[in-house]
């Protein structure tokens, strides 16, 4: 149960956040269904109807993506990271294979409770207060394990990846608690502080853990990838001002107009790292573009880095009074978080598994065929997927403000762009497909196209 | 510990609560009483917010009502969006619903609205087979609530004003 070799913890938590990639896919491709054919709604057998209930169906969407897939691919990338950046062994591979178990333990009764109709109801924090305890408790384990892997370290340079882990922990912890009123089982606030404390913790959820500890992940591959050492190291750190950011996810609302012009300038700062990652990335890779070609993990690396400048570019859009008013509501914000939580760090997170599952296994990936599959089927579909909601989200904003027709005819008028969007996800689902099986075969056997044309099996660091 | 370590150890954390001293702190700190519109709930209708909740009402409605658009925009006719949320509005609610999506519309003033407003009958067998009363409609069909549950989803409804 708890073993005590090296990367063993690293490889289950990988495992299992595809795994729990393939849940969120099929309740997202549900979703997506009762958008473009409403009454299929209507066909689901009364027993079983509450637990695929829209509303339900949601928040179980979202919470396992961000809790059990991603969360927990960046910590099995982290865990594998550590070592190599200390050059110690991890503070505790037990303490690693504890965290991974109530990891899932949270996400399974995630997965229960939330169809069940047992929720917080705030958005990004609907897990029920039993669960927001475990979610802090395995944030901590985690941080012992960073934090313990450099206070232990044999390498006395503290590469700006550790640094990243490091901050990324000590705010997330009490933005979660803060953002989820952890001494409340009730976990809401009253009045429009709830609101306000809402999108504080949902804005750093993003800030403070996908981006600090993700942009540290990039940062960690791209030179092994590329064979070349990171173009600057001062350009990567991460602006701490970006906590304070939150706050336009509700513009025009009735929060106070100070808040919302203070959040608004802070947000346009928030350029000014993004930037500076942006040319510390390109700049690293520059010369290295034909790597890509062959190397669909640092292929989606890349990917995810251009469209994470697109993320950033929308976002500080979005964060003007006037643009918000505009697109907020519809179904442009829908492609956004897509944008910036798949196209993105999941693409980080599919290059990150596709360079460390054959360190930690011993034998390269099972299928190059099947990778090439899933990069292209998984982009292809999310660009569509996005585009589409983009379009949406546009024609939706002028038809409400236009005031010429009622509600319900703008709701009609989307049904081709759902149409398009939903098989837009499922071109993206499948190619996860390829992913998964892939891996499934990698860790299984050694691959057949290896046998053939023998490559030298990946090893150590 | 290196000083670097202690550095970005307080850095982060003063950063932090800065953050959450300036966009939590000070506006939660704003004295805002209730408004025209709030008033306490009664049991039922706080039953009714329950089910709002479990059910996810709120990742397709919102609940507030913006400067711009107050008055004008049209749900079923022109300007029946209602006039623009305040803060007192949600004086006694928790958690609030502003919601973040309109797949459906604002419901901030439903009970205001002409025809469908105050009428029971309307709302219930609306809830059972929105697409029987409006075809197109994205709405799931709640026809798994109970009775119970319908009339106190209802009386929630009726709040809305
Ligand atoms: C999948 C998205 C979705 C969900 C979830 C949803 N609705 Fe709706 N709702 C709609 C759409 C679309 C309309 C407009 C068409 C119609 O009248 O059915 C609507 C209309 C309404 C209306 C009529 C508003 C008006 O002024 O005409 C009410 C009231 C309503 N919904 C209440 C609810 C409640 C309460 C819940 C939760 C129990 C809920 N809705 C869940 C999409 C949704």
């Amino acid at each position: 149960m708890l073993p005590d070799t090296p990367d063993s913890a690293s490889r289950r938590f990988l495992y299992s956040a595809i795994f729990w990639l393939l849940v969120p896919g099929l309740f997202g491709l549900t979703l997506a269904t009762f958008l473009y054919l409403p009454a299929t709604q209507d066909l689901i057998p009364l027993a079983i109807k509450p637990l695929l209930s829209f509303g339900r169906l949601r928040p179980a969407h979202v919470n396992i993506a961000i809790f059990g897939w991603l969360s927990q691919a960046y910590a099995g990338a982290i865990l594998f990271v550590m070592p190599r950046l200390t050059r110690a062994r991890l503070y505790s591979e037990r303490l690693a294979h504890v965290n991974l178990w109530l990891w899932n333990l949270m996400i399974a009764a995630a997965m229960i409770t939330l169809p069940m109709g047992m929720t917080q109801g705030r958005e990004y924090a609907e897990m029920i207060w039993p669960l927001d305890l475990l979610l802090v408790a395995n944030f901590v384990l985690l941080g012992i394990n960073i934090w313990g892997a450099v206070l232990r370290r044999a390498e006395q340079k503290i590469y700006v990846s550790v640094w990243n882990f490091m901050a990324s922990i000590i705010i997330f912890v009490p933005v979660y608690a803060v953002g989820n009123k952890i001494w409340d089982p009730s976990g809401a606030f009253t009045g429009m502080t709830d609101n306000i404390v809402n999108y504080f913790y949902v804005h750093n959820l993003f800030n403070s853990w996908f981006t600090t500890a993700g942009v540290g992940l990039a940062l960690y591959l791209l030179p092994k990838a590329t064979d070349k050492p990171l173009y600057s190291h001062r350009l990567a750190l991460w602006g701490l001002w970006s906590v304070w950011t939150g706050q336009h996810h509700q513009l025009n609302s009735p929060a106070p107009d100070w808040l919302e012009y203070l959040t608004v300038v802070f947000s346009i700062l928030a350029a000014v790292p993004t930037i500076a990652f942006m040319v510390n990335f390109f700049a690293t890779l520059r010369g290295s573009w034909h790597k890509a070609a062959d190397d669909v993990g640092l292929r989606f690396l890349a990917t995810g880095a251009i469209f994470w400048a697109l993320t950033c570019v929308q976002g500080v859009a979005q964060s003007f009074r006037t643009f918000s008013m505009y697109v907020h509501f519809t179904n442009w914000v829908v492609g956004h978080s897509h944008l910036a939580f798949v196209a993105d760090y999941s693409f980080w997170a599919f290059g990150l598994i596709y360079f460390i599952v054959p360190k930690v296994v011993g034998r390269p990936i099972y299928s190059k065929k099947l990778m090439e599959w899933h990069y292209w089927l998984t982009t292809g579909g999310m660009t569509v997927f996005m585009i589409t909601l983009w379009i949406a989200g546009l024609i939706q904003a002028q038809n409400w403000l236009s005031n010429s027709i009622p509600f319900i005819a703008t709701v009609r008028s989307l049904q081709p762009y759902f149409m398009i969007r939903f098989f837009g996800g499922l071109t993206a689902g499948i190619g996860i497909l390829c992913f998964a099986y892939n891996i499934w075969q990698t860790a299984r056997q050694p691959s057949p196209e290896s046998a053939a044309s023998p490559v030298l099996a990946a090893s150590g660091d | 510990m290196k000083p670097s370590l202690i550095y970005l150890t307080f850095g982060s954390l003063i950063s932090l609560l800065l953050g959450i001293i300036v966009t939590i702190i000070i506006p939660a700190a704003e004295p805002i009483g209730p408004s025209e519109l709030a008033r306490p709930y009664t049991e039922q209708e706080l039953w009714g917010r329950e089910i709002y909740k479990r059910e996810g009402c709120h990742y397709c409605h919102t609940q507030q009502v913006r400067a711009p658009e107050a008055n004008a925009v049209m749900i079923h006719k022109r300007g029946d969006i209602g006039p623009e949320s305040a803060p007192g509005d949600y004086y006694y609610q928790s958690p609030v619903f502003w919601g973040t999506e309109r797949q459906g519309p604002d419901l901030t003033h439903l009970a205001s609205r002409e025809g469908i407003g105050n009428n029971v009958a309307w709302h219930i067998q609306h809830f059972k087979t929105p697409r029987g009363i409006s075809p197109g409609s994205l709405m799931p069909s709640f026809d798994y609530l109970s009775e119970a549950e319908l009339q106190a989803l209802t009386a929630y409804m009726l709040t809305l004003k």
